[in-house]
Formats: C-alpha cells, sequence, structure tokens
C-alpha cells in the first residue's frame, strides 16, 4: 500500500486535475492508515492432536494475498456447490476428513489423522483428531462428520456429491449408497458392499460442517439455502484453516485465519500465515492481467500460453516470479461420430448411424482413425497454438499427473507417409486429380469439425489439424461453434461429424474417475454415448477393465488395468490425441511457500502455508 | 392526472406478462440448458443430472414451466429460486440494483453534461468548424465499441496509475472514514461512467443542435434579436428553455434503458452491478434469475416512459394531460 502510495504520487502530474489528485491522495492515505493490522497473537491453545503440514520453509504470520476471481461465490454452503468460484472459497473453508496433497497426489490426513482399511477393503476406519474445534470454539467429533454425510446423502437436496458417495452393487445393479456409522466420538467408518477404489478420496468430498449450527436448519428443510450470500460473514461457523471476514457481492471475499484450526508448521505455529486471503472478482482475464500489473492481485491462476513470454520478461521489473507448475491435467483431443441415431429421432430410423452409412462406412475404420492420429504433426501444434509451451499427451492422467501418469502408455504420432499408406490400403484414391483422396465409390474423403468458438487456442488447434489432414489428402471444413450448440449436437441430437474438444481434470485426478468418459454407457463415452451394451469387443473389453480399476483397492493392479484400457483406446484411435498445455503462473516474489500446481486452485492449494517473506512486506 | 397515471400502470401489466412469455421463449429456444455446464466435468454423472433436472423442474415441457412461473408470480408473488444462488430471484439482484442506477446515473450525467452545452454551441456555430469538430469527435466515440473504449481506458488507468483497474471499492473500503470512502466510490466510478456515457453523447448532441436549430428558426427569435439582446442572452434565456421539451421525453425513455445500458462496461470493469449478473445468469441459463433482471428491466422501463409524460406535462402546458 506505501509503495502505491508513491508511485501514485510521483506520476501525478502538477497539471493534472487537482480534486482527481486530492482524492487519490486522500485514498491512499486513509488505505495506509487501515491496512495496518496488530501483529496476530495465537490466543487459544493447540490441539493435542495439531496436524504438521509438509511446506518448503517455515514462515511468519502476517500479509494479505490477493487472488483474481472470475465469478463471485454463490453461497458458502459446500454441500450444495457445484461450481468452481464457490467450491475454491468452501473448500477453503471448511475441511474434510482427508486430502490430496497437490504435489504429489498422495492422500494425506486432515481431519482424520490416520485410517485404515479392514481385511475385506470394504470397511474405511478414520481415525480423528482429538482437540480439533470449528471457528466458534465448538469441539468437532464424529457426529459432525456424520451429520455432513447426512446433508450430502440428502435425496431432497440433489447435491452434486450424493452420486459420488454410492456404488453399483453388483448383486441387484442398483446404485447403493456407502453406510457409515460413528461408534465413538472419533472414530468414523464407511461401509460399502464391494471393495472400492475411490472411497478414500469420494469420502474426502464431503466437507465438514457444524452439527450444533445446522442441525435445526436441515431438519427444518431450509439446508439448500443456508449460508447463503446474505449470511452475515461473522455468523459462518467454519472448520477450515479459514474464516469468512467481509463478503462483498460480484466484488470480493475476505478471507482471515480460523483462530482454532489445528494446522501447524514445522516449529508448531499455527496455520494459516497470512492475516488476510482476498478473491477480487476479474471476469474478463485480461482485465485480471492488468490488475495484476498493477499491483493490485499478487498473483494469477490462469495465463495463457503466448503470454508466457511476455510475464517471463517483466519478472524483475514487477517483482514477481513467473513459476512452472508442469504440464495441465486438462487433456485436448478429437474424435469421429460413430453414435447410432437414437428413438424418435428426427432425421434419421433408430440404429442407422448418425453421420449417414457413406461416413460411417469411413468413420468406423480403425485404419482411417489411426491414419487421422499419423496425420497430426503435435510439435507443430506445440510450437503455434501452444507457443513452444505444451507437452505430447495421451491419455487423460497427462504427463503432469505425478501418481497417475505411465509413460509406456503412447499413442500413434506424427508420421504422413504411415498415414497416406494406412489410407492406400483402405482403397482410397485420388481419382480426380484435386489433392484430395476419393472412396471406392468415387466420393471424395470430406467432413466437418467442429470445436467451441470460445476457446481460441482450440479453433487453432482445428486450423493446423485441417492443415495436415488435407496433407495427407483429407478434406476437412473447420466449423467452431458456440459452447451450448455444440454440446447440445454432442449429446443431443448428436448431429455432427467430428469435434475437437477437451476435458477439465477430476477430483481426484485418478483413472477410477474417468468411468462416464470410458465406459461405453457413459454420457462422455464420446464417440458413442449410452451404450446399452457395448457395441464392440474392444469396449466390452475396456468396460470389464473399468470394473477392476474402480472395485480394486491394489494400486498395482489398477495401474495395470489402466495401462491396458488406454492401450485398446489408443489402438483403436477412438479418441485422436492433441497435446496439453504446460502451466506457468506469476505470483509476487515476496510470497513463500508458492507452489502452483496444475491443478485447480492452482495457487491455493497450499495457501495455508504461503507467507510474506520477512522485510518483503 | 391521477385517472392517467393509474391507466398507464394498469397497462403495464400486460406488457410485463408479454415481455415474460417471449423471455421465457426464448431461453426455451436457446440451446442446452443450465445443467451443461457441468456436462465437461467428467464425474457428474447421469443419475445426477436427472435428479437436478427433476430438482430445478427442467424435466417438465417448457409450458408447464411457465404455466406453474406465472402461477407463483400471481399468486404467491414468487419470482422464483435461482438455480446456482439457491436463493429468491430478488435476493440475488437486489444487491446489484443500486450500483447499476449509480453507476447509470453517472453515465446520464456525462452524456447529458456534455450533450446539452455541445449541442447548444454546435446549433449556434452551426457549418463552422466548431460544430463540425463536435459532430465529428461524437460520432467517433459513437463509433467505438464499449469494449474497446472501456479496455482502452483500463490501460489507460494502468499507464498512468491514476485509475483503479476496475471494481466499485477499494480494499480497505470498509476501514476509510465516510468522505475517504465516497471518495474512493468516485475515485472508482469515474471510467466505467464515461464508458456508459460516451456512447450515447452522439445522438443526444444531435438531437439537441436539431431541437435548438428548430427553435432558432422561429419568429420571436428575430424579434429578440432584433430587440438588440446580446446572442448569449437569446440563446440561453429564450432558445435553450423551449429547446429542451423533446429532449425531456427522451430523457425519460433513456431512465428505462439504464439498466441495460451498462452491461459491457460492468463486464470489462468488474462492477458489481446487475448487467454483469445478468450476462452471467444467461450463459449460464440459470433461467429464473434471467426473467426477473428482465422483468425489472421492463418494469424500469415502463416506469421511466411515464416519468418522461409527467415531466413533459409539467414542462410544457400544451401538453398537459387531464
Amino acid at each position: 500500500m506505501v509503495r502505491g502510495a508513491r508511485e501514485v504520487l510521483m506520476r501525478v502530474r502538477p497539471k493534472f486535475d487537482s480534486r482527481i489528485c486530492a482524492a487519490a491522495l486522500l485514498l491512499v492515505l486513509a488505505g495506509c492508515g487501515g491496512a495496518k493490522v496488530a501483529r496476530r497473537v495465537d490466543v487459544h491453545p493447540l490441539p493435542p492432536d495439531t496436524l504438521t503440514m509438509r511446506m518448503h520453509e517455515p514462515g511468519e504470520y502476517g500479509g494479505r494475498f490477493v487472488v483474481g476471481a472470475t465469478a463471485s461465490p454463490k453461497h458458502f454452503n459446500p454441500i450444495m456447490a457445484s461450481e468452481r468460484p464457490t467450491n475454491d472459497v468452501c473448500n477453503l473453508l471448511y475441511t474434510s476428513l482427508t486430502d490430496v496433497d497437490y504435489g504429489t497426489l498422495e492422500d494425506t490426513p486432515l481431519f482424520a489423522k490416520s485410517w485404515e482399511w479392514s481385511a475385506d477393503a470394504c470397511t474405511l476406519t478414520f481415525h480423528l483428531r482429538r482437540g480439533a474445534c470449528f471457528s466458534d470454539g465448538h469441539p468437532m467429533s464424529s457426529t459432525d462428520v456424520q451429520f455432513s454425510f447426512d446433508v450430502a446423502m440428502d435425496d431432497s437436496l440433489g447435491t452434486s456429491m450424493s452420486e459420488g458417495l454410492s456404488i453399483t452393487d453388483p448383486r441387484t445393479g442398483e446404485r447403493a449408497r456407502f453406510a457409515y456409522s460413528a461408534p465413538d466420538s472419533y472414530t468414523f467408518r464407511v461401509v460399502t458392499v464391494r471393495p472400492y477404489a475411490m472411497l478414500l478420496s469420494a469420502t474426502s468430498t464431503v466437507r465438514i460442517l457444524p452439527r450444533h449450527v445446522l442441525e435445526r436448519v436441515w431438519r427444518a428443510g431450509g439446508f439448500a439455502s443456508a449460508y447463503g450470500v446474505d449470511t452475515p460473514p461473522e455468523s459462518l461457523v467454519t472448520s477450515g484453516p479459514w474464516v469468512l471476514r467481509e463478503f462483498r457481492a460480484d466484488e470480493k471475499v475476505v478471507l482471515g485465519p480460523n483462530p482454532w484450526w489445528f494446522g501447524v508448521d514445522a516449529r508448531g505455529r499455527r496455520l494459516p500465515y497470512l492475516d488476510e486471503l482476498v478473491f477480487v472478482l476479474a471476469k474478463d482475464q485480461d482485465v485480471a492481467a492488468l490488475k495484476f500489473q498493477a499491483g493490485e492481485l499478487d498473483g494469477l491462476d490462469n495465463v495463457r500460453p503466448e503470454d508466457y513470454a511476455a510475464y517471463a520478461a517483466g519478472q524483475a521489473k514487477g517483482r514477481y516470479t513467473l513459476y512452472d507448475g508442469g504440464p495441465s491435467f486438462n487433456t485436448s483431443f478429437l474424435w469421429f461420430n460413430l453414435n447410432p441415431a437414437p428413438e424418435g429421432s428426427a432425421n434419421h430410423r433408430a440404429g442407422e448411424p448418425m453421420v449417414g452409412a457413406v461416413k460411417y462406412a469411413w468413420f468406423s475404420q480403425r485404419d482411417f482413425r489411426r491414419a487421422v492420429s499419423k496425420a497430426i504433426d503435435r510439435e507443430a501444434l506445440i510450437r503455434g497454438p501452444f507457443r513452444g509451451e505444451g507437452v505430447k499427451n495421451w491419455s487423460t492422467m497427462s504427463p503432469g499427473n505425478k501418481r497417475w501418469y505411465d509413460p509406456a502408455i503412447t499413442g500413434l504420432d506424427f508420421d504422413p507417409e504411415g498415414a497416406k499408406a494406412l489410407l492406400a490400403g483402405l482403397g482410397w484414391k485420388d481419382t480426380n486429380g484435386d489433392g484430395f483422396l476419393e472412396d471406392r465409390d468415387g466420393r471424395t474423403i470430406a467432413f466437418t469439425m467442429h470445436t467451441n468458438s470460445d476457446n481460441t487456442m482450440r479453433k487453432e488447434m482445428l486450423t493446423l489439424v485441417r492443415d495436415d489432414l488435407a496433407k495427407v489428402g483429407l478434406r476437412v471444413d473447420a466449423a467452431p461453434l458456440e459452447f451450448n450448440t455444440l454440446t447440445s449436437h454432442m449429446r443431443g441430437d448428436l448431429d455432427y461429424d467430428a469435434i475437437l474438444l477437451g476435458q477439465g481434470s477430476a477430483v481426484p485426478a485418478e483413472p477410477g474417475m474417468g468411468q462416464n468418459t470410458w465406459r461405453s454407457s457413459g454420457l462422455l463415452h464420446y464417440w458413442h454415448i449410452r451404450q446399452e451394451k457395448p457395441a464392440t469387443p474392444e469396449e466390452a473389453r475396456v468396460d470389464a477393465l473399468m470394473d477392476r480399476i474402480v472395485y480394486t483397492t491394489d494400486e498395482a493392479a489398477r495401474k495395470a488395468a489402466w495401462r491396458e484400457l488406454m492401450g485398446i483406446v489408443n489402438d483403436q484411435c477412438w479418441i485422436v490425441w492433441l497435446p496439453t498445455q504446460i502451466i506457468r503462473l506469476p505470483v509476487r516474489s515476496r510470497f513463500g511457500n508458492v507452489q502452483p500446481s496444475p491443478m485447480p486452485h492452482r495457487i491455493l492449494w497450499n495457501v495455508d502455508r504461503i507467507f510474506v517473506k520477512p522485510g518483503r512486506g | 392526472m391521477r385517472t392517467f397515471v393509474l391507466r398507464r400502470l394498469l397497462e403495464a401489466v400486460p406488457v410485463l406478462f408479454g415481455v415474460s412469455a417471449l423471455t421465457f421463449l426464448l431461453l426455451q429456444l436457446a440451446p442446452g440448458n443450465f445443467l451443461d455446464a457441468f456436462l465437461e466435468n467428467p464425474s457428474v454423472s447421469q443419475a445426477q443430472l436427472a435428479q437436478m433436472s427433476r430438482n430445478f423442474g427442467l424435466d417438465r415441457p417448457w409450458y408447464v414451466q411457465y404455466a406453474l412461473y406465472v402461477k407463483n408470480v400471481v399468486l404467491h408473488l414468487d419470482f422464483g429460486q435461482s438455480f446456482s444462488y439457491h436463493q429468491p430471484v430478488f435476493t440475488v439482484l437486489r444487491r446489484g440494483m443500486g450500483n447499476t442506477l449509480l453507476l447509470a446515473l453517472a453515465g446520464a450525467c456525462v452524456t447529458w453534461g456534455l450533450a446539452l452545452p455541445f449541442g447548444l454551441l454546435a446549433a449556434a456555430r452551426r457549418g463552422t468548424w466548431v460544430d463540425r469538430t463536435l459532430s465529428l469527435g461524437s460520432f467517433a466515440l459513437l463509433s467505438l465499441p464499449e469494449v474497446l473504449s472501456g479496455l482502452l481506458l483500463l490501460l489507460f488507468a494502468w499507464r498512468t496509475g491514476w485509475f483503479p483497474i476496475g471494481g466499485m471499492h477499494d480494499l480497505d473500503h470498509d476501514r476509510m472514514a465516510f468522505v475517504p470512502r465516497v471518495l474512493d466510490t468516485l475515485h472508482h466510478l469515474v471510467l466505467p461512467a464515461l464508458v456508459v456515457g460516451l456512447v450515447p453523447l452522439a445522438s443526444r448532441m444531435r438531437q439537441m443542435r436539431a431541437s435548438v436549430l428548430d427553435v432558432l428558426r422561429l419568429d420571436w427569435v428575430t424579434t429578440a434579436r432584433a430587440k438588440g439582446l446580446p446572442e448569449r442572452d437569446v440563446l440561453v434565456r429564450h432558445v435553450l428553455p423551449n429547446a429542451l421539451n423533446p429532449l425531456i421525453t427522451l430523457f425519460g425513455f433513456t431512465l428505462g434503458s439504464l439498466l441495460s445500458g451498462s452491461f459491457v462496461a460492468e463486464t470489462v470493469f468488474a462492477w458489481p452491478g446487475l448487467g454483469s449478473l445478468t450476462l452471467e445468469a444467461i450463459q449460464r441459463q440459470d433461467q429464473y434469475l434471467v426473467m426477473g433482471a428482465v422483468l425489472m428491466a421492463s418494469a424500469l422501463l415502463v416506469a421511466g416512459n411515464l416519468v418522461a409524460d409527467l415531466l413533459l406535462a409539467l414542462a410544457d402546458p400544451r401538453v398537459r394531460h387531464d
């Protein structure tokens, strides 16, 4: 703030309107006076069971960290949260049983200090931390965990997590809820009908809520709108490292440290270090970048690869560091429409290929899809749309995923001659000399490929892919569409030839979360969605492997199944993989313990450990 | 007078009904719905989507949804819940309302504060370089898209450091005393108000100019001049009051567009108003929130027109209704 004042004063020229000068001066002075916060003293005793957080170096108390947010949180109710801005804030306000360390992707304790599996791998027992308290000082116990599970599984609320708290019972084929109980105040137990690999991560999606505050509201049927945006900040009782200090809708959210939090550093000092964590609304990415440049934000959580060079060059002057977050977990790929027309389709008889018999005859050839994969020059894509800041990627577990990336999973890379040979093998020749191939019946191989028009990088990729495919004799019409139109084609009327799109990462970022994509019955089984039974023997095998990934708790067996599954997918080329982006993020150099991760929230996952380096405040 | 106002208010009911029906229809025609945002998230299953669809009533045909909506509005004054906020629509809209009005009024001050003197000046100096420069300048501003002028002003703010980069309050706003608080808000208000205000400037200025020219042609102006009144007095004391009548009507109309005129500026400047809220609601297809915002804007338009008529009646005895 003081530095800001000096800058303003130095820059204001005498000629400039004196009233605005005066206003600016007053503001800055007022700001300086207000920003001073008394040195924090940890008043409450630490609980017997503290949690020592992993960090590079122990830090000091004090300071404020300001980040941009693309939208305001819609409420502060973690069970009802279903979108990024709300989740980002709720994840900091409320703790869960366990967490994942975004650096290593290993499971780590939170409110549960340890956990153990039963011999049959159907029961998971959590041992809870003694002496942990909510932000109002009320003790936290297993009854609060039980209450949070009750609410999360309440059907009438239709929470986005309830589905994740059940698995398919192999005997009945129905969804079976996890059973759970609290045998004593510091033990919580979850039981499933069969071993379930993601049980630990599923239980960690339930954020722990104060039963002593919210049970009455829930019983009265008012839970869905509890902890809404009009809740007075001081009345919000939280279980996580932070409390809500201030909230101005569509402007800012200010969090402060929870004085009862059980997390400590290696010296036994209570976390978080920062006095304030502020989310400032900056809807537009360009505006956020300007705010960062002007010093109004301390870090950016989204930067376009084309801007990396400019950020790298400005580090010393802007007093920030451009951190390397590694390859993104978000993937890009394209696929061809192999969907049959559903019942009641407008222009097609049920079961007929949606793309028509001719195109289906092309797209359904494995060699055609393999040729497409071989025709794409991924290094050129990395040089072009990714500005050199990309890596090749062949599965949903990108090279950035420290726990699940498997270098043995690869696909068919750039080999234009190989692509031409495969196409020639299908009997396709350029019979009329226009540079494009014709099939055996003399029809030019031409199709349309869509992507969403609001994503510049995908549009650039689409253009390069079109050019690459033209070089092996395939004519592609590149047609970006508005996102909602695209998705309605994708899963609604199924009326398209091919789509270039991407997938975000699930949390946790592990193969078992990909059921909706890889299972033949899945809604995101892009090329042929919602199959009643597997359409091909390969897809039947993929379904079986998915079962093994989901219902085995042995990690080595799961990794082997994943390798085989992706081997089949990449051999069939149902999905043609494109490169994935490397994440680089600028954060002011005065902050310590900054360790951006490719997973959202990229800079805030360890913000309880971020601190202002001494003498740099 | 009272019956006139009453009649106008009654007439507003079918108008608002029509607006609501049309909005609902347009929302239905737009591809996709609120739940599409979950599609890129691989961990949301079909069963969950179906459950959410039931909870939001999106599984029913659109005319049933609309009928229920109208029923709730008429019987219970219940305008529905926002899907993303889990709150009644007007609880959500209320907070943006004041901020939007503030920005819109500041914008209107910019527009009218510049349009009236410049329009008068352009008419008085008709055909000279002053007139031509003012026309050219105002049309240049008109042709500049709001997004661009907004971003340019932000760039200006960043380069000079004179203004904050968007937002409405400093981070320490709540810790300030009253006067610095007001100044802080004004400081944040300057640039977005310029963006909002400069767009309609050209047309208002042209209207002012034309209106003044009309009056200047009248006989009594010649008389005034013949009496030997200084040109300045002729313009300010005689021409200006008479030239204002058509502009008062126009001012009333602009009241109606206050809520919708600042959508772009609000988004670019992260101004916490209704515009950005509505835009986000439209993008997310949060349908009842969109309906609420549109109804509110329409109500304001109706009210604006009414105010315009009343203002005109006050200003000009010839058109007084009764």
